[in-house]
């Protein structure tokens, strides 16, 4: 943009140098805003910090959260992105993506001349001069001002766009998880062996009516249907089982957690999570911005949102107990009577924030402790590398263990285990400093320091009570119809060793 | 009502007498509605037992709840409630239920009437077919002009009687809504007056001395790395935390304690749905709806979250008949519970002593009328074990009338010693409700009686049901605990003892001290 010539000098603005560093590949980091007075009080790409209470659809677009999406490396590598938005049958538009990170990217490059050529006006005006020049300029520094304001909005609204659009691109997938449906999940490891039974066998509600531990039909009433109460024994389970797994995952290093159970939405979107899409999982509080979690994992995700850690932090390794509620929502077919899919249930969940190059480590690690526990218990299970088209957004890799149910005469899902590596911690802002070697250097300015880096985020379930209790049910039931406790528990139920018929 | 003579027949309809009982004192028990088919499909009055998805203001009033409320005794015994109204500060209008209530038993007579009417006539209808089959008369003469006529007569009465009908459902729908205001009658011993006029019942222990400047349940808490409010505010808003460290084991602690000490008195443990229909919460006494409701609402559902469990644990046995054999039936349920604490304010409200969500064991009793004093004895008992066992100073109170909330007839709160806020602060809270939650939630039990040597059992000898007694008492409510434990037992050196009962729950440890 040349101005016209005012006195016949042609002011050039577009060759000025701006003292802006390049555009890095994190818009996040834009540190010019910080030089320049925003003109327009919404100009904010900066994660959203302050608390927002009111409904995410009443909030205007642009004050929605911004994911520090690395644009440039989409585009570097724009096939492999396809290819992993084909394999997992994902419904992101690619296509749309590029374009209008073009279109924001050169909008942007223009907002920026503009705002530079009005600040050089805004400079001459600080000179000498007469009035008509004065007069001149000041019409001058008028019209790009308004310009600018209108380049500026445009530019959020098309950031806004761009952030809805590529939000939705899954993570990337390692290369060995295999390509496809359910059916081309592996097999990694199978533990154990299906009990064999000289007497014919009963599944969890059988077994659970008959030793007065669960009341699902009043529950139906009270509250509707899956939903349960949990009494007797199965109450003693519960807690020993929390207790148990708490002190078998905090022996291994991890820092013990409660959590809240409600949630502003905003952070069940950061985590990857859809609160508001049609068959949600998620129950919205009425009047607020709020949910109910579905897992532990959310709540302690946002423990460290918005912050960047000493790298010496890390890891943080967390195990969380919490409620969690899901409205399973869509769910259908015979498998979801009883315990096995219900909308309340007790988890212990554990966490880790970790350096990139050590999250394969301990998703290694966590799967690791989840068939330690289970074979200790005595199931019989298998753990399975699932494949590309069951991953869920956020997951680079996901392990699951389906444990033996011969209740059910199936496996059944008990837990999982997903690296999520750095598509968590750029939603949610979790960053951390790397250490330097030691500069010899009496001043250590901000110069010195590494620039911050993204986390990597795992999580994997440490016992998920309902399901729990049905493999202890159907696994060690006697022909009695008693429950044999598994050894590691009994302690945790006060040294007894059987759930038999109430007196 | 008298018929136009047919053929110089008068048909006197008023003088038929019908079959219906006197019409009782609990209007649930209408019999009459079962011999008679209803002619509309919203003639309802017996208790909705199909659950609803619909939220409660999107449901015609005709198919909200309705409370078994015992109008004969109200308006037998109108000064004692009307005083019991005043005593208890409620804004319910007395005599207005009570108008309506003479409204309502008066149209209600009259529509029997109108019904009995229609029945007569189609009774002569029926047997004027019946002679009109058996003569073959088909000549359409005299028997023939009667047929037409007594259809009229049976048309209009119909349509008068679907109006009236119509009448008393609304009539009704007021009636209870006003009705169901007026708060549960008062023990004669309860003190009358406000906070300050509650008396205190026992006083136990004594506050620890401190040789060292004594700090708050927050700054042990910081200091320990045992919660964070900051990042909860962030994620979820202000009087939410995670609890941290020891302070998870400690929670932990408290509610396995707990559970063992309360069964071994007795109780049937119990975990419950968190999520519960409003019109529960609102049979139990409480007003999910309100300004400045305590409640959290689930967006397009008609479903809250609990604030305690004596919501869910009192559903446990609605709308049931149960044998007098199994009374008492005593349960301790944890729950998390959740309240939205509006208008909560003051400076009490730092730290764990207000907050939106926390985990809690709670004792609940069904009973027979005459055993809920007994039973509230035993609750408050129970819990002054508890708390003596711990260690802690408090004193029980017996809270005074307009201190009670609508459900209770009496109630104990105690109050424990927190240094650290240098005053008392609720722990637990222990009610007897009487048949209040009872007769909202449907729960009876059936007497037994003097075994009568007859080989005939019949449903008359039965005892007609009675409606059960509830109580409900906190055995622990974890953060005012933690507050408690926190802040009686720190230590000069930032420490915190842990009381004797709870180390075996802690893996025996005796201290909390700074994570190393």
């Amino acid at each position: 943009m040349k101005m016209s010539c005012l006195k016949g000098t042609t002011i050039s603005f577009s060759c000025l140098k701006l003292a802006f560093p390049s555009y890095p590949s994190s818009f996040q980091n834009l540190p010019f805003r910080r030089t320049i007075k925003p003109l327009s009080a919404a100009l904010q790409t900066s994660p959203a910090t302050s608390p927002s209470t009111t409904k995410a659809e009443d909030q205007v677009a642009r004050s929605h959260w911004k994911a520090a999406i690395d644009f440039k490396w989409i585009k570097d590598n724009k096939e492999a992105v396809a290819a992993n938005i084909r394999n997992r049958n994902s419904d992101a538009d690619l296509e749309l993506v590029l374009q209008l990170y073009d279109r924001f990217f050169n909008l942007q490059k223009e907002v920026e001349r503009v705002r530079g050529e009005r600040n050089a006006v805004a400079n001459k005006m600080k000179g000498k001069m007469e009035q008509s020049q004065r007069q001149r300029l000041i019409e001058e520094g008028k019209n790009l001002k308004e310009g600018l304001i209108a380049l500026e909005e445009d530019l959020l609204k098309l950031n806004d766009k761009l952030q809805l659009e590529a939000q939705r691109i899954p993570n990337m997938t390692h290369p060995n998880v295999p390509i496809g449906g359910e059916d081309s999940s592996m097999t990694r490891k199978l533990v154990g062996s299906a009990p064999e039974f000289s007497f014919p066998v009963k599944d969890h509600l059988e077994l659970g009516k008959e030793l007065c531990l669960f009341d699902f039909d009043t529950a139906a009433e009270v509250s509707g249907s899956k939903f349960y109460y949990l009494k007797n024994d199965a109450v003693l389970l519960e807690m020993a089982l929390v207790n148990w797994t708490l002190s078998e995952v905090m022996k291994r290093g991890f820092t013990p957690l409660t959590t809240p159970e409600l949630v502003r939405s905003s952070v069940v979107e950061k985590c990857g999570f859809q609160p508001r899409g049609n068959n949600t999982q998620v129950y919205s509080i009425e009047d607020s911005d709020q949910c109910l979690i579905g897992t532990a994992e959310i709540p302690v995700g946002g423990l460290h949102m918005d912050s960047i850690l000493a790298e010496t932090l890390l890891p943080l390794k967390y195990v969380a107990f919490s409620h969690c509620f899901r409205t399973e929502a869509g769910a259908a077919g015979s498998a979801t009577r009883g315990l096995y899919r219900v909308h309340q249930f007790s988890k212990v969940e554990m966490f880790i924030f970790c350096r990139p190059e050590e999250s394969e480590h301990y998703h290694e690690e966590l799967i690791k402790i989840e068939e330690d526990m289970f074979s200790s218990l005595g199931l019989h299970f298998k753990t399975l590398d699932m494949a590309s088209e069951d991953l869920g957004a956020p997951a680079y890799r996901k392990f699951d263990v389906e444990a033996w149910m011969p209740g059910l005469e199936r496996f059944g899902e008990i837990s999982s285990a997903s690296n999520c590596t750095d598509y968590q911690s750029r939603r949610l802002g979790i960053r951390y400093r790397p250490s330097e070697a030691p500069v010899a250097s009496p001043k250590s300015s901000k110069g010195n320091l590494a620039p911050p880096l993204f986390v990597h985020t795992l999580n994997a379930t440490a016992c998920a009570v309902p399901r729990m209790i049905i493999c202890l049910l159907e696994n060690y039931q006697q022909e009695d119809g008693s429950i044999l406790i598994p050894e590691p528990l009994r302690p945790f139920m006060g040294g007894r060793s059987v759930i038999s018929r109430k007196l």
